[in-house]
């Protein structure tokens, strides 16, 4: 076996032709190898839904949690053995809906680990429903006059709560994504990387995101620079 | 002296009545006498109605009583509280009207209990010696409890009573929570995960104290767990502690526990429910919802200790059972047994065997082919950390390797190795008494009455679950063989009752309370005549 696919289990993924999760899995186990770690000193908190059916997809410590709950796991993980890179996963229904109080925490503790979200802008595996981040105005299976409000963002909650490391990019960009990972992994304090991939079957024909997306090369000074910047793409905020 | 004698002093929040309970009982203990300090308290941390009832004699005390030798209130209020509780010839003190010079009213319970010591015609010594002991970090605060002691004791009156402990045994003196925090740490448990709550949130005190421990104070009860689990995972030796209320939250971590077989200790300090019900109140009404929650099945194990022995002896018991097995331990204590203070002899504790069992490790001959839930025999898999190897822990149905897998085969196997985990565990219960008579039945907190009873009533005998699920297989059989069983518990329904019926296919006689207190002495013996 070759040192690059150690990282790989052999199972097929279950996502969709086109899902944005197959570049996450890529730029994860790109950023990995490239940070030479070991894969049995990675662990990787996985939440429920799309995004986390990659816990049968990379081979290092999984462990698939519940929904709302893979940064409380990975808290507890990090606090019992501080040697571990761990990363909690999840969508923005897992981190921002369900698990949105243990967002606020980790963030307010500055928690050594890194959050990813893939934001896909629906329930994705419950068949597309509306989440706390789906875009106002879209209509889903939930909200069929559309969405009647303004979504929230996981970056402005992690910034206004503490959060030493801000970062958005998109599944499509791989090499962007696997560059933004690699700096989040090595931050120390707590990380969040927003990742967007829309849900190529449930929002399929919504493309207003793509509208003013704007990637800048450094960070910003301050996070009141970059709130309510949803069309803001890269490393946005660091503080070490 | 007479079998026992029960005082009871009652003030508004914040004027130290918890920690004169404490003090006046220690002392008590330097005289050779054994004591029971049952609180009661409001919801609220200034005025109201703070009381402790203290029982003490020269041999153990089982008990709170309804009827009190001794009162001294702070106030007219307090007074006009408890003073029906007083038994005829006993003595009631409204302690506001004696003409008292203390300089400060923060040391207006030490007075109390130097005046209540008078009375008692007890040696100051040893009251003085407490207070020594308990006010040692600050000596200004030490000389004016020591002068208020003084004081008190000067305007007391002796009542001629003679009252006498043994004086050479050493007693220690105990809340609920302080005994299960020594087990705890004597069973090694290496992290914590406490959101506060009553009757536990002396437990969260004592580990912050704790170097050894690591300790997360969570956002929620739902964090708690799932970090507890997530240290676990990691290697730790991890609990939680709760009520009813932050268990409810946890519900959902608990079967996660129990499919992704991650031993965890949950420490379910029971209060009066449903919902907020009366916050600072006891119960044991959180049995079957122990016993029972979480979506699916899952092996558990529930324990239910009855005094400060079985606290210690379970609290280090209960992180061997989730190691060895794998699973989910849930200790149900109550807020009675929690926060009231017991006192046993030293040596009845030192007796208590401590060792460390781990349970089926990663062995790195192994290394590649470990499958974290390899099919074993017995159901229960070699355990691995993250850094010692790549594997995959799930809450999902998954296969040996952990992958997540919805296929009947796998899933219908993966059931059948876990339900078969605990087939193994052995005990769970303790019969007490040699009568051939009628069987009483305890869980938990309601053996300290029930033994008291039998004392009196020998023709009686006590079988007591410190383990109440799975049920204790050989009690079964010995339940099956006795001729009238009577289940004390403080339920409404009788939860433990109905699941003795269903084990022994029988009726079985009930003895309940669900009104936030304890079982005091003489209800019990009128609530098990009553049965006959």
């Amino acid at each position: 076996m070759k040192e690059g696919n150690k990282l790989n289990t052999g199972q097929i993924p279950t996502w969709c032709p086109g899902c944005g999760n197959y570049l996450v899995l890529e730029a994860l186990k790109k950023a990995f190898s490239d940070l030479n770690l070991n894969p049995k000193d990675i662990v990787v908190t996985y939440d429920i839904g799309c995004a986390g059916n990659m816990v049968n997809n990379l081979n290092v410590c999984g462990f698939a949690t519940l929904h709302g709950r893979s940064i409380p796991v990975a808290v507890g993980i990090k606090m019992a053995n501080p040697k571990l890179t761990v990363i909690a996963q999840g969508g923005e229904g897992g981190v921002i809906s369900e698990g949105g109080n243990h967002l606020i925490h980790a963030a307010q503790r500055n928690d050594n680990i890194t959050v990813i979200i893939n934001n896909n802008f629906v329930f994705g595996l419950t068949a597309g429903q509306a989440s706390a981040a789906t875009p106002k105005g879209l209509k889903t299976k939930s909200t069929p006059e559309g969405n009647p409000h303004e979504p929230l963002s996981g970056i402005d909650i992690a910034a206004v709560s503490g959060a030493t490391f801000l970062a958005r990019t998109l599944a499509s960009d791989l090499e962007k994504t696997t560059e933004i990972l690699k700096q989040a992994i090595k931050h120390k304090g707590f990380s969040l990387v927003e990742i967007i991939q829309p849900c190529v079957i449930w929002v399929k024909e919504y493309e207003d995101w793509k509208k003013d997306i704007k990637y800048f090369e450094k960070p910003f000074k301050e996070i009141k620079e970059i709130i309510g910047r949803k069309n803001y793409l890269g490393i946005l905020f660091v503080n070490q | 002296m007479k079998e026992f004698f029960a005082i009871k002093i009652s003030g508004p929040a914040g004027t130290g009545i918890i920690q004169a309970g404490e003090t006046f009982s220690k002392a008590l203990n330097r005289l050779g006498f054994y004591t029971l300090v049952y609180p009661e308290y409001p919801s609220r941390i200034r005025g109201g109605d703070n009381n402790v009832q203290i029982v003490f004699s020269p041999e153990k005390v089982f008990a709170p009583q309804t009827k009190i030798d001794l009162l001294l209130a702070f106030d007219q209020q307090c007074f006009s509280n408890h003073e029906k509780e007083v038994k005829k010839g006993g003595l009631a003190v409204d302690f506001s009207k004696v003409d008292l010079k203390i300089e400060q009213d923060l040391a207006k319970n030490s007075a109390a209990l130097g005046f209540l010591w008078k009375i008692l015609g007890l040696d100051i010594g040893a009251l003085q010696k407490q207070i020594k002991e308990d006010f040692k970090v600050n000596q200004n605060i030490l000389e004016l409890n020591l002068k208020a002691v003084e004081t008190g004791y000067g305007r007391g009156e002796a009542a001629g009573l003679s009252l006498v402990g043994e004086a050479d045994k050493n007693i220690l003196n105990l809340t609920g929570n302080e005994a299960l925090v020594k087990g705890i740490l004597a069973g090694g448990c290496e992290f914590a995960a406490i959101y506060p709550m009553t009757p536990i949130n002396s437990i969260l005190t004592f580990l912050a104290q704790e170097k050894s421990i690591i300790l997360f104070r969570p956002e929620d009860e739902i964090a708690g767990i799932c970090s507890a689990i997530g240290a676990s995972y990691a290697g730790k030796r991890a609990m939680v502690a709760t009520s009813g209320g932050g268990f409810s939250l946890m519900v959902e971590g608990l079967g996660m526990a129990g499919i992704a077989e991650i031993p965890i200790v949950v420490i379910l300090g029971q209060r009066t429910g449903p919902s907020t019900g009366i916050a600072t109140y006891s119960s044991q009404a959180d049995l079957k919802f122990a016993i029972s929650a979480g979506q699916g099945e899952f092996p558990r194990i529930v324990l239910a200790p009855g005094d400060l022995a079985e606290l210690y002896q379970t609290g280090t018991e209960a992180f061997n059972l989730a190691e060895v097995y794998q699973v989910p331990v849930i200790l149900l204590a109550d807020k009675y047994l929690a926060e009231s203070r017991f006192s046993l002899s030293e040596k009845g504790f030192q007796k208590i065997k401590v060792s460390v069992n781990r349970g089926k490790l990663f062995n790195y001959k192994n290394y590649n082919h470990y499958n974290r839930y390899q099919i074993t025999p017995d159901g229960i898999s070699p355990r691995a950390f993250p850094g010692q190897t790549t594997f995959l822990t799930n809450s999902y149905e998954h296969d040996e390797k952990g992958f997540s897998v919805e296929d009947k085969e796998t899933r219908d196997k993966m059931m059948a190795k876990r339900m078969k985990k605990l087939a193994g565990l052995a005990g769970g219960y303790e019969v007490y008494g040699k009568g051939n008579g009628t069987i009483l039945v305890s869980w938990g907190s309601t053996k300290g009455a029930l033994l008291g009873f039998i004392k009196k009533h020998p023709e009686y005998n006590l079988i007591h679950f410190w383990r109440v699920w799975p049920f204790p297989k050989k009690a079964e059989e010995f339940l099956k063989k006795s001729k009238k069983i009577i289940v004390v518990e403080a339920n409404f329904s009788g939860q433990f009752a109905d699941i003795i019926e269903q084990k022994i296919q029988r009726r079985v006689e009930r003895v309940l309370k669900d009104d936030g207190r304890p079982f005091f002495g003489e209800e019990i013996e009128k609530l098990i005549a009553n049965c006959k």
